[in-house]
């Protein structure tokens, strides 16, 4: 099948797993047909541990499929691994789906409560209903808490939904 | 000689990055290094697959056809730093759940970020 994923996506996939050594991983597998996971790790030079990691979190996300022989030798499982950029569209869109889901969920609740802050590096926000519980007093530094406009939030939350709608019904 | 499926691949990249904007298929196989004939085929084929549409248009003074893609192509761009991508809280992130998007600290930081709020040391209860 053919892909409608580039490379550069493909690439920043690979980054958004977390780790560095996946772009390279990806890499590799891009211009194989198949590979054993002995063999990424050599061409690699990532740790064979953590090319295990990488591809079963890859595999997970059916990013890559693999195929399993018996080594005739030492009777072990030999697993090849083979990359499926064809997945790639529909990993983009499920997880676009997840970050639309968790981003309205978060617009919902900045939007119905009211926040209090004391301004203090490393406290916190402390909705309404908390505050006067606490006497709007801070419940970490004891300074009082005093009124936090999130407007800003709202307002970038509502931008940020509003693009990934876009991008789902594209 | 490149594999034919290499060369659709090649030719549905060029075709989707040109946007709305499309282009000639003359430009096509000029661009893919190719003949017209394979230009063609390779379009025709594209179309009947449904990834790209063919338009008719009259270029200097010549009937040619204009390739748009179907598509745009897929792009990580919106999300590529949004915390909640790849999140290894996510089976346990739910509105009732032991982390929630109201008050998740990774995605006040971020929300943060992006707005360019002043005060970054914000945390939410």
């Amino acid at each position: 099948m053919l892909s409608t994923i580039d490379d550069a996506t493909l690439t920043k996939v690979a980054g958004a797993l977390g780790e560095e050594e996946a772009v390279k991983l990806i890499e590799m597998l891009k211009n194989s047909e198949e590979l054993t996971d002995d063999e990424i790790a050599n061409k690699t030079g990532i740790r064979l541990n953590n090319v295990r990691k990488i591809l079963y979190k890859l595999y997970d996300h059916s990013l890559v499929s693999l195929r399993r022989t018996r080594d005739p030798k030492t009777g072990w499982f030999i697993f090849h691994w083979k990359l499926q950029p064809d997945q790639l569209e529909g990993f983009i869109l499920s997880q676009k789906r997840r970050v639309f889901e968790k981003l309205n969920i978060r617009l919902e609740y900045e939007k119905n409560h009211d926040f209090y802050y004391c301004y203090t590096p490393g406290c916190k926000r402390i909705p309404f209903e908390e505050a006067v519980e606490l006497v709007f007093k801070c419940p970490t530094c004891g300074k009082p808490l005093m009124h936090y406009n999130n407007e800003k939030i709202i307002q970038t939350l509502t931008q940020k939904i509003e693009t990934l709608r876009k991008e789902l019904s594209e | 000689m490149p594999k034919h499926n290499d060369l659709e691949q090649k030719a549905l990249q060029i075709i989707m990055n040109t946007g709305n904007d499309g282009l000639s298929q003359s430009e096509l196989w000029r661009r893919l290094g190719a003949s017209s004939r394979e230009g063609s085929r390779i379009a025709l084929k594209l179309e009947n697959k449904g990834l790209i549409r063919r338009e008719k248009e009259l270029r200097d003074g010549r009937w040619t056809y204009r390739l748009y893609p179907k598509r745009l192509p897929a792009s990580i761009d919106s999300i590529a730093d949004c915390p909640c991508m790849m999140c290894p809280e996510s089976p346990r992130c739910s509105p009732t759940g032991a982390v929630t998007p109201q008050n998740c600290e990774k995605l006040t930081d971020w929300l943060l970020r992006i707005t360019g709020n002043e005060c970054k040391v914000l945390g939410d209860s």
